[in-house]
């Protein structure tokens, strides 16, 4: 399906960057290479090694030019010389005028490949290619902490592009940049970052665990592994037991949607990018507006009872949604499955009300007192009530405005008076 | 006169009465501390969506701890409501006029002079009639005592099925707590609205009493605080022979002053709560 698209532009980008230094190199050198035979025996350390001629070539930067063999000491290619990765200059000095470009591809297939089929090979634009993520020269192997592809330092090096204006308002359209850039950014606070960038814990996810290394897609695009189709595998990659429970009958199946894509996956309630630990406040007080986000009629009565009151006031002393409906395995209550089918709400009701009895679990924790159709049984004390309370206090509002008026009319005359009389 | 300067219960000219006797003073202040700490930590549940209720939470440390609060002034509501029908009783049986617990001028009960007043009140408000004269107690007094009967029956009453939800379950069903709290909750606002706007203004805010009466906290208004506010009964013992013997000291200046700042603290708290109420039911989540 790939295949394809593993075309010439492959080639082309994967040595932009190595290929431009190999160029700009090849441009000095030709001026004085007429006047010398071409001589396979000349080693590189000879010029790229002296440091004395590489600062004398006029209009050079001397770091492009200065790659001692040296410097693979101690990478993943300490093993190789230059002439395995610069074939074409290695046939000799000075160097052929069309230097091909390093094609990393040549040991590294399956990478490249995988990059070739990804969002990050666009059509002509200056995305990133190997060297952006692993250097020309350095390349470590991402087990290293001082690589930039290490866990460690991945979302820092994604970020790098992902939070550049300039990049982000070429290749982003619309809110997308947004969200692209809240990404990069949200990213160190969530539960994933915290724990790979404060806790050192490299076993959680970062940017590639999700997004993939090589083959990055757009999430809207259907390969993609954070797409709505793979969303709960990929999680599933680490979080066994809610995925597994996740493509069982939960959320699927219920209040009669057909098309999968309507109904949740991981990221509608955890989020993509804001991921936060369920036992911390910012999660459960905000659950129920998650929840609510698609259960409008119960996210509206759940703040008429306690439970939802001290939710809404941001404490997370009383039942929010999953402490009733769990968190992943649930149901309607008509399934004998459900944590609040009839069976079951006893035992549901206990985890907090430990004394909890056939009687308790009558309560009403959805109940609605402005229907009074379903609820007559809470209507009518509701109405009843709100009559008392609206028809006693306007009767003493409005005694306490006439007298208010009345005392000052009064006030006023009598005043009146005594000045008349003075 | 310090007195002159604030509290409408020392104005003119003395000498003092005694119209509140130290229990009585006793138990309202307890129904004032009671009262603010309940509205504090229960109107919030009200009104979840809006910031200050979250505020006012967080102040009094959180909702484990407004719970405990609210419970602990649920407490202090039951203890006084009790003192006051075992001191009602114990003055009952003490009594050798008992008829006049339940009847008369001296009694709390409703009567059809208090209808008159309030007939005669409407006239006064269009300038069809003279003030109407109120002995002891007027109407409005009345209102605020019985008021206060209601209230701690219907609120105590769901409050306590609230606290122990269990215990309660193994009689009445569930829905029986969606009830207490509609009931708990309306009938709070009632009692909030009634109490920081309607009593407020009868017992202080009015032009006669503005900005503060502390006669509740002191005991003792002056003798024109008598013949003004409660013509009647100021008649009414001079003729019998019994105002003399209710003639007392003035308040000591330490419990004047303590009586109006915490009064006009009570107040200006209770129409900010009041305010914050009305705001939220008028406007929904809205600020503030």
């Amino acid at each position: 399906m790939r295949a394809h698209r593993l075309s010439s532009p492959l080639f082309d980008s994967i040595g932009r960057f190595s290929g431009l230094c190999a160029t700009a190199l090849l441009m000095v050198l030709l001026q004085p290479a007429k006047s010398y035979a071409q001589d396979p025996e000349v080693s590189c350390e000879k010029c790229h090694g002296d440091a004395e001629f590489v600062a004398n070539i006029p209009g050079t930067r001397e770091h492009s030019f200065m790659v001692p063999k040296s410097v693979l000491v101690g990478t993943s290619h300490s093993d190789l010389d230059c002439a395995d990765c610069h074939e074409s200059e290695a046939e000799g000095y000075p160097h052929v005028e069309e230097v091909e470009p390093v094609n990393c591809v040549s040991c590294h297939e399956v990478e490249g490949f995988e990059w070739s089929g990804s969002v990050h090979l666009g059509d002509g634009m200056a995305t990133p290619g190997c060297v952006s993520c692993h250097t020309a020269h350095n390349v470590l192997s991402s087990a290293d902490p001082a690589s930039p592809t290490n866990a460690l330092n991945v979302a820092v090096l994604c970020g790098s592009c992902h939070t550049d204006p300039e990049i982000l308002a070429t290749y982003f359209v619309g809110p997308e940049q947004e969200l692209a850039r809240t990404a990069a950014e949200q990213y160190h606070e969530t539960v994933h970052g915290v724990a790979v960038e404060q806790a050192g814990l490299v076993v959680s996810a970062t940017c590639n665990d999700c997004h993939g290394a090589h083959f990055v897609l757009p999430a809207d695009s259907p390969a993609s592994t954070v797409n709505r189709t793979h969303i709960t595998e990929t999680c599933g990659e680490c979080h066994d037991i809610p995925a597994d429970v996740h493509r069982s009958p939960m959320h699927v199946d219920t209040a009669g949607v057909t098309d999968a894509a309507d109904l949740p996956d991981c990221t509608d309630c955890h989020t993509a990018h804001s991921i936060v630990r369920s036992d911390e406040p910012r999660w459960f007080v905000g659950l129920a507006e998650t929840c609510g986000g698609c259960h409008e009629r119960v996210y509206e009565t759940y703040f008429d009872t306690y439970h939802g009151q001290v939710t809404g006031l941001g404490f997370g002393l009383t039942a929010k949604c999953s402490d009733c409906h769990t968190a992943h395995q649930v149901f309607p209550a008509s399934n004998p499955e459900s944590s609040v089918s009839p069976l079951a709400l006893v035992e549901t009701c206990a985890r907090c009300h430990e004394a909890a009895n056939a009687n308790f679990v009558k309560y009403l924790a959805h109940g609605d007192m402005r229907d009074r159709e379903r609820y007559p049984v809470l209507f009518w004390p509701w109405a009843l009530m709100t009559t008392l309370l609206v028809s006693v206090w306007s009767f003493f509002a409005i005694h306490s405005i006439l007298w208010l008026t009345r005392s000052l009319i009064e006030a006023t005359r009598s005043k009146a008076r005594l000045e008349e009389n003075v | 006169m310090f007195r002159e300067a604030v509290a409408s219960s020392d104005r003119g000219a003395g000498p003092y009465v005694l119209r509140f006797s130290p229990i009585e003073r006793a138990l309202h202040i307890m129904v004032i501390i009671s009262f603010f700490g309940l509205v504090v930590t229960g109107t919030p549940l009200l009104f979840s969506q809006t910031e200050w209720a979250s505020r006012m939470i967080r102040l009094v440390g959180g909702s484990a701890s407004a719970g405990l609060i609210h419970r602990v002034c649920g407490v202090i509501t039951f203890l006084y409501f009790f003192i006051h029908i075992g001191n009602l009783g114990y003055r009952i049986a003490k009594s050798e006029n008992r008829k006049s617990f339940f009847w008369g001028p001296d009694s709390m009960v409703a009567q059809p002079n208090d209808v008159r007043d309030l007939l005669q009140t409407f006239k006064w408000f269009v300038g069809k009639a003279p003030k109407p004269q109120f002995d002891r107690f007027s109407y409005m007094d009345k209102l605020d005592y019985w008021g206060e009967f209601w209230g701690v029956a219907i609120i105590g009453g769901s409050g306590l099925l609230l606290w122990f939800p269990e215990l309660f379950a193994r009689v009445f069903p569930g829905w029986i707590f969606n009830v207490a709290s509609i009931v708990h909750g309306i009938e709070a606002l009632l009692a909030a609205g009634v109490i920081f706007t309607i009593h407020f203004f009868n017992a202080n805010l009015r032009p006669e009493k503005f900005p503060i009466d502390v006669v509740m906290f002191t005991g003792r208004a002056t003798m024109d605080y008598l013949k003004e506010e409660h013509p009647l009964q100021y008649e009414r013992m001079l003729k019998d022979g019994t105002l003399e013997g209710k003639i007392t000291n003035p308040p000591a200046r330490a419990a004047y002053l303590w009586s109006v700042s915490l009064g006009l603290l009570g107040l200006s708290v209770g129409l900010l709560l009041i305010g914050l109420i009305l705001w939220a039911l008028l406007f929904g989540g809205a600020t503030p």
